[in-house]
């Protein structure tokens, strides 16, 4: 049995590829290799339209599409994640945090002296 | 009577709370060894929370007995005290018990708080990213070069797409090492009382130092620990230069810098260090780093367990 993570993975990747809005019974037999009842799709659509995923217009039956495209969210996320507004100390750590230009530029001197002729680097 | 034992409490607390935090923000050697550094300063916050409290707490119960167990056993089983009870003996009880539980609240509430961020960061970013080339490392399509990881049971490392594409092989694997190093050492529970504290005492200028110091000294130690496994003719080379690519990209791309900006001097003593490595620590010097670690946890206990030293000269 597949987790309703995994099931939410499977709809958005199947809504980020499709061309236009799908409805709910067109993703069913999508993922037909999954044997999902029909009320499990309408599950996962709006726990995804809870996340901001998910949109749906007023047809009938209703066709769902991608609020965004994946770089749309991704960008979003990255906002959400590292910036300033959210709970920064949830991220452990990210790699190297943002540095001003002076000191990007310092780095970069500091490396280059370190590959100089004579420098055996490491 | 225990004023000596509140005093020396006092002085103790006085003492962690300004210089001894100051001192050791300031020294060279914590670079050379930052697992040693972080023993010390988890348990320059651990003395220091019991130290002040354990000042008011013995200050506060001096009427009831010559020692705090005795003096605690003597209030839980109500015992009248055995001197006058004054305004400062509530004053300092109050205090204590405010700054205990503010102390213990904070902490778990940013325990919670930060549980509940990564629960959802991690159901969100689960969505959107894709498997990379790297076995448990997930790709995000991104043009800024950032990586990250978020803790817990099911930890979850995330490499940007702009990472990807501007680091070659050998720069990407330190990359992954480094941020596996902090999810296999744990090192969001070093940070956490670092965080709590400095958003429980914002006037004490100690717990900016401390939290920084210690996000530093995290960040170092995963770097060592990443180059223990990198196979590579040069890991250290190429940790420096994931390093500074993702440092130096972050400017312009559309990130966002508020997350660690604070720490760029670190982000230039991390790449110093790993150019020029510094001389790992002597034994000897581990020895009394650890040894004297050891002993701030255990005089505030001693001096709160054991029986008042003064007894002879308060009878």
């Amino acid at each position: 049995m597949a987790s309703l993570g995994e099931l939410e993975r499977a709809v958005m990747d199947r809504l980020w590829s499709a061309g236009g809005p799908l409805a709910a019974t067109e993703l069913r037999d999508g993922l037909a290799d999954r044997g999902l009842a029909l009320t499990t799709v309408h599950t996962v659509l709006s726990r995804l339209e809870q996340k901001g995923f998910v949109v749906h217009d007023d047809a009938r039956p209703r066709r769902f599409r991608a609020r965004g495209t994946r770089e749309d969210h991704a960008a979003e996320l990255m906002h959400e994640v590292l910036g300033q507004a959210g709970d920064r100390q949830a991220v452990l750590a990210r790699f190297v945090g943002g540095v001003d230009p002076d000191e990007a530029r310092l780095l970069r001197e500091l490396l280059a002296r370190a590959t100089g002729p004579d420098g055996v680097p490491g | 009577m225990l004023p000596a034992t509140a005093a020396a409490l006092a002085v103790l607390a006085a003492l962690l709370a300004w210089p001894v935090p100051a001192l050791l923000a300031r020294a060279r050697w914590p670079r050379r060894d930052p697992l040693v550094a972080l023993v010390c300063w988890q348990a320059i916050g651990l003395a220091g929370g019991l130290s002040i409290i354990g000042a008011l707490l013995v200050h506060g119960l001096a009427p009831w007995g010559h020692s705090l167990p005795e003096a605690a056993w003597s209030v839980l089983t109500r015992q009248p005290a055995e001197a006058p009870v004054r305004g400062d003996h509530w004053v300092t009880l109050t205090l204590a018990g405010v700054l205990a539980t503010e102390l213990v609240g904070v902490l778990l509430l940013s325990w919670v708080r930060t549980a509940r961020a990564r629960r959802r960061h991690r159901a969100l970013l689960e969505l959107v990213v894709q498997p990379a080339s790297l076995p448990d490392a997930r790709l995000l399509e991104h043009p800024a070069p950032v990586a990250f990881c978020i803790p817990g049971a099911r930890p979850l490392l995330v490499l940007s797409s702009g990472m990807v594409a501007e680091l070659d092989d050998a720069q990407l694997a330190a990359v992954v090492a480094h941020e596996r190093a902090h999810l296999r050492e744990h090192h969001h529970l070093y940070l956490l009382p670092f965080v709590a504290w400095e958003a429980a005492l914002p006037v004490l200028p100690a717990a900016a130092r401390a939290h920084a110091a210690v996000r530093a000294l995290v960040e170092m130690r995963a770097d060592d620990v990443a180059l223990g496994s990198l196979p590579g003719p040069a890991p250290r080379r190429a940790l420096a230069q994931a390093i500074v690519v993702a440092a130096g990209g972050a400017g312009g791309a559309g990130v966002p810098s508020g997350a660690l900006a604070v720490t760029g001097s670190a982000v230039a003593s991390r790449v110093v260090r790993l150019l020029e490595p510094p001389s790992p620590l002597p034994g000897w010097t581990r020895g009394a780093a650890l040894l004297s670690a050891g002993l701030l946890l255990l005089v505030p206990t001693a001096l709160l367990l054991l029986p008042a030293l003064e007894l002879p000269l308060s009878r």
